[in-house]
């Protein structure tokens, strides 16, 4: 019994999540589900951290590893800042998305863990169904629908093409362990369909090429504020499983093949297609399809720094999906930002330019972690590629600045200042600090697991 | 105190900037400013005062920083980069003086300013290449503001055009770094520790490759420096002088520490290429200096013309030629810095900077035509006036080289009588003559303004005259990079 003790952060989750749903019944209503939410998160994350490495439990299925530790640190700590973020939003229903988000994020810590492909399995499906709701939160509109049901036909397909892949590598290796490197080694050309069915399902739930062309319609459609969460804490929990799972499945050449083929069509499709967009939530929608090309990158060269990469990703992707959702989603709705929340705008530049990968923010280091894994493991093609198309992502982000400074003839506060709740501001405001912050905090850095040259 | 010393010339702009931009007032800003620039000015005299010349590097500093990649952080100076430091915090306490009347958002100004000199010392006292990279780089946030906030009117062209460039050759660089860090025998990312480590001709080639774009485009090197012209013509006053006086320089310094020692065989097998670069560069330059009707975008051009002397000097990679580089990376800063002031000054009072519409500041303004005659002369390369010291060297070394084919030697010196030429008719044209109409009833120079120039017309005799007050610093790390690295 003692060894389920390493679950008292997925059970911080679970009660947070469900006294969202009881909401009514709190002294004020959503906002307590939502603060009280991002508490618990938060105490998850501590907790996570203070547990650290334990041995597996469940038999073996679930392993709680380096891996486990930050990724599940990572989902814990970003859904309580979401969650701190939440509590002040303008937002209907605050305490559904609470309990949704709580949900999703139980499911990805899960995922973080799972070494067995019946639990992970439940673990992504447990993930992604609270998603398909957040996706679809705005019921009336019909854009919201289209790309919800869009999300949700394409998301269960793939979920089905993984289950077929999964069912495939039980048939023909006779265990659904993958607790170690090449567990799982199907042999001929059968084994190879069932490795890439079985990654493909992975691939999807990252948005990573050739399976992202459903990422822009249903972010499009969905409000931003739940297009903040869908995109960042699950990448984490997917890049994780799919770290674990490349490992444990050895199927030939196939398989280092089928990550650089995803690696470079996600990297060109997803920065040259960021490009004309106008809408931020299809802009970064594109955006997140590139980064997990940079994520396969490394996870191909079988490194864990694709890990660290996602993590770091996640949190300045999170924050600017949250402005967006508080000053609007087309780009130019950002007009005079600067001059009407100078703070924000300047944490846009750092946030921005993490994306990119500019020093001193933390997404260079994530940069350096994955090309350097890469160059190791000999794809110098693919890292000309990938530097390339850093360059070329610095002129769409650029384009989010652009009106946030420079916009010309822009009335200050024409409809007056809107109050904000202290909550998104000190959101942002921790993302911020986080992205510029992180590569001076050597410990923070010294505990992710990948992020080795 | 003193083992502290480059920290604190670093990081005192870093906490000048977040001052800056707290300050109550603009006046409080701008004045918090100039002390913070005047104190990293203190500091680096000091520094020049306390330097031992010929002793290696010096005020080393090294501190764990991310032990799993192996960065440290990790600072210190030598005889090269010792001017090139003393020049940023010169020119950095000058660009604020010349912009003590910015009316446009001052806090800003002056708190961007303070961040692209924590950049830009940073990049000359940086022995790591991680923290090399991060200085390198954070200069690019600033600089981009300055341009696009402060700028002409193609400003936010020119700015994004800045970025982009720069740092599409930077993740050359970073391709690069990861690349020797990779190797077997490199395996650190300390600069100096890599020196010497004989890495394999065919693996030096590559990597050459990819610091060569990343340096080239900062220089810049013919062809890859179409953004200059934009970047300077756009750029306020203040943002010219230290893109032309600092900026550039980081490019050619990066070639002197990292490629000549990391990758010498790559260095000799590419300097005919260079050295055919660097001379195109000068010719092309000059050139097209002399076809500009703009007066800035002529001392844009010729800021081309002379960073090919920097390339011609480093691809000959003989003593005299390394030396002669250094020579003309600082007194470049000093002369072009005094150029792209006096053109903001005479732009401000007449509104215009073609040179048909501007003549005879002689006579309406005699401080102000007597020192841009001065900065010309300077600028040509006249014996006695710090020009001439680089060019001189750079030309000599490049002939006695055997790397660089002579034919380049002899391109190149026709571009000194090309600078003369176009040096000269900007005497002409603006100094002499009667006043136009738009220089009829200006104003000469403020106090203020004459303030700025002094000092940089008395390093441009100094060193001129007294050649050893720059190269006894420079010499001897020169000769031996020369003898160790190139082996000549």
């Amino acid at each position: 019994m003692t060894e389920l003790a390493v679950l008292l952060p997925e059970a911080l989750v679970i009660i947070g999540a469900l006294a969202a749903l009881f909401a009514e019944r709190l002294p004020g209503g959503d906002r307590t589900a939502a603060r009280l939410g991002s508490a618990l998160a938060f105490v998850a994350a501590l907790s996570v951290a203070a547990i650290g490495t334990a041995s597996p439990i469940a038999g073996g299925a679930l392993a709680y590893d380096a891996i486990a530790r930050d990724a599940r640190l990572a989902v814990a700590g970003l859904t309580a800042l979401y969650l701190l973020w939440l509590s002040g939003a303008d937002l209907e229903r605050v305490r559904e998305m609470a309990a949704f988000a709580l949900f999703a994020a139980l499911g990805g810590m899960l995922m973080a863990s799972a070494q067995d492909l019946m639990a992970l399995f439940i673990a992504i499906e447990l993930g992604t169904m609270p998603a398909y709701v957040m996706m679809g939160y705005e019921r009336g509109d019909a854009r919201t629908l289209e790309g919800s049901l869009k999300y949700y036909l394409l998301s269960m397909t793939t979920s089905l093409v993984m289950l077929y892949g999964f069912s495939l590598l039980f048939g023909l290796t006779g265990t659904t362990r993958f607790d170690h490197a090449g567990a799982l080694a199907p042999q001929g050309l059968l084994g190879a369909f069932a490795a890439v069915f079985a990654l493909a399902g992975l691939f999807a739930k990252l948005s990573a090429a050739p399976f992202h062309f459903w990422t822009p319609d249903a972010y499009a459609g969905a409000p931003a504020s739940a297009v903040a969460f869908v995109s960042t804490a699950p990448k984490i929990a997917g890049t994780a499983a799919l770290l674990r799972l490349a490992t444990g499945v050895s199927a030939g050449e196939v398989v280092p093949l089928f990550f650089g083929a995803a690696a470079l069509a996600s990297m060109l499709l997803g920065n040259l297609g960021a490009y004309p967009q106008r809408d931020i939530r299809r802009l970064m929608a594109y955006s997140g399809i590139a980064h997990s090309g940079y994520v396969l990158l490394a996870l191909g060269a079988g490194s864990a720094n694709g890990l660290a990469y996602a993590i770091i990703y996640a949190i300045p992707s999170l924050a600017v999906m949250l402005v967006a959702a508080e000053e609007g989603t087309a780009v130019d709705d950002w007009a005079g930002l600067v001059q009407r929340r100078p703070a924000v705008a300047w944490a846009l530049v750092a946030l921005l330019l993490s994306l990119v990968g500019v020093p001193p923010m933390v997404g260079f280091f994530g940069k350096l972690a994955v090309f350097g894994a890469a160059l190791d493991a000999g794809r110098t093609a693919l890292v000309v590629v990938a530097v390339l198309m850093s360059v070329v992502s610095a002129g769409y982000y650029f384009r989010l600045l652009r009106p946030a400074f420079f916009a010309e003839g822009v009335l200050e506060a024409a409809e007056g200042v809107q109050r904000r709740a202290w909550t998104s501001g000190a959101a942002i405001a921790i993302a911020t600090a986080l992205t510029l912050l992180l590569p001076l905090g050597l410990r923070a850095l010294q505990t992710l697991s990948g992020l080795r040259l | 105190m003193a083992s502290h010393l480059l920290t604190a010339i670093v990081f005192v702009p870093l906490a000048g900037a977040v001052a800056c931009a707290l300050a109550p007032s603009a006046r409080a800003s701008r004045a918090l400013a100039l002390a913070v620039s005047g104190v990293v000015l203190a500091l680096a005299v000091w520094l020049v005062a306390a330097f031992e010349p010929g002793a290696g590097m010096q005020f080393v500093e090294r501190a764990r920083w991310i032990p799993q990649i192996g960065a440290e952080y990790h600072l210190g100076v030598d005889g090269i980069s010792l001017p090139m430091l003393a020049l940023s915090a010169l020119l950095t306490l000058l660009a604020v003086v010349a912009s003590w009347n910015v009316s446009e958002r001052p806090k800003t100004y002056f708190a961007l300013l303070m961040l692209l000199a924590v950049g830009m010392n940073g990049v000359f006292v940086a022995l790591d290449f991680v923290l090399f990279y991060v200085f390198w780089e954070l200069v690019l946030v600033p600089m981009y503001f300055l341009i696009a906030w402060w700028g002409g009117p193609r400003r936010q062209y020119a700015s994004i055009k800045f970025f982009l460039y720069t740092l599409f050759g930077s993740v050359f660089m970073l391709v690069g770094i990861i690349a020797l860090y990779l190797h077997p025998a490199g395996g650190t990312l300390d600069i100096t520790a890599l020196a010497g480590r004989g890495f394999p001709a065919q693996f030096q080639m590559w990597a050459f490759a990819a610091f060569f774009l990343g340096f080239a485009v900062k220089v810049p090197v013919f062809p890859l420096h179409t953004w200059l012209p934009d970047a300077h013509v756009e750029a306020p006053t203040a943002a010219s002088v230290l893109l032309a006086g600092i900026l550039l320089k980081m490019g050619t310094y990066g070639f002197i520490r990292v490629t000549l020692p990391i990758l010498p065989e790559a260095s000799r097998a590419w300097a005919p290429a260079v050295a055919a670069l660097a001379a195109v560069s000068i010719v092309y330059g000059a050139a097209l200096a002399f076809a500009q009707k703009d007066l800035k975008k002529l001392v844009a051009y010729s800021s081309v013309s002379h960073m090919g002397f920097v390339m011609l000097g480093i691809a000959a990679g003989t003593a005299e030629g390394i030396s002669g580089a250094v020579a003309v990376m600082f007194s470049h800063g000093v002369i072009t810095g005094m150029l792209f002031l006096l053109v903001g000054m005479v732009y401000e009072r007449t509104h215009t900077r073609m040179i048909e519409d501007v003549s005879g500041l002689s006579v309406q303004t005699p401080v102000a035509g007597g020192l841009l005659a001065f900065a010309s002369f300077a600028s040509l390369g006249l014996p006695g006036l710090s020009g001439f010291v680089g060019e001189f060297l750079s030309l000599l070394g490049a002939w006695k080289s055997e790397l660089v084919p002579a034919g380049w030697v002899v391109v190149s010196a026709v571009g000194v009588l090309l600078a003369a030429a176009y040096m000269l008719s900007v005497v002409q044209r603006v100094v002499l003559g009667e006043p136009s109409k738009a220089v009829a009833g200006i104003s000469d120079l403020s106090l203020r303004e004459v303030g700025v120039l002094v000092p940089l017309v008395a390093l441009t005799l100094v060193v001129g005259v007294w050649w050893d007050s720059l190269l006894r610093y420079v010499a001897p790390v020169a000769a031996e990079l020369a003898k160790r690295a190139v082996g000549s």
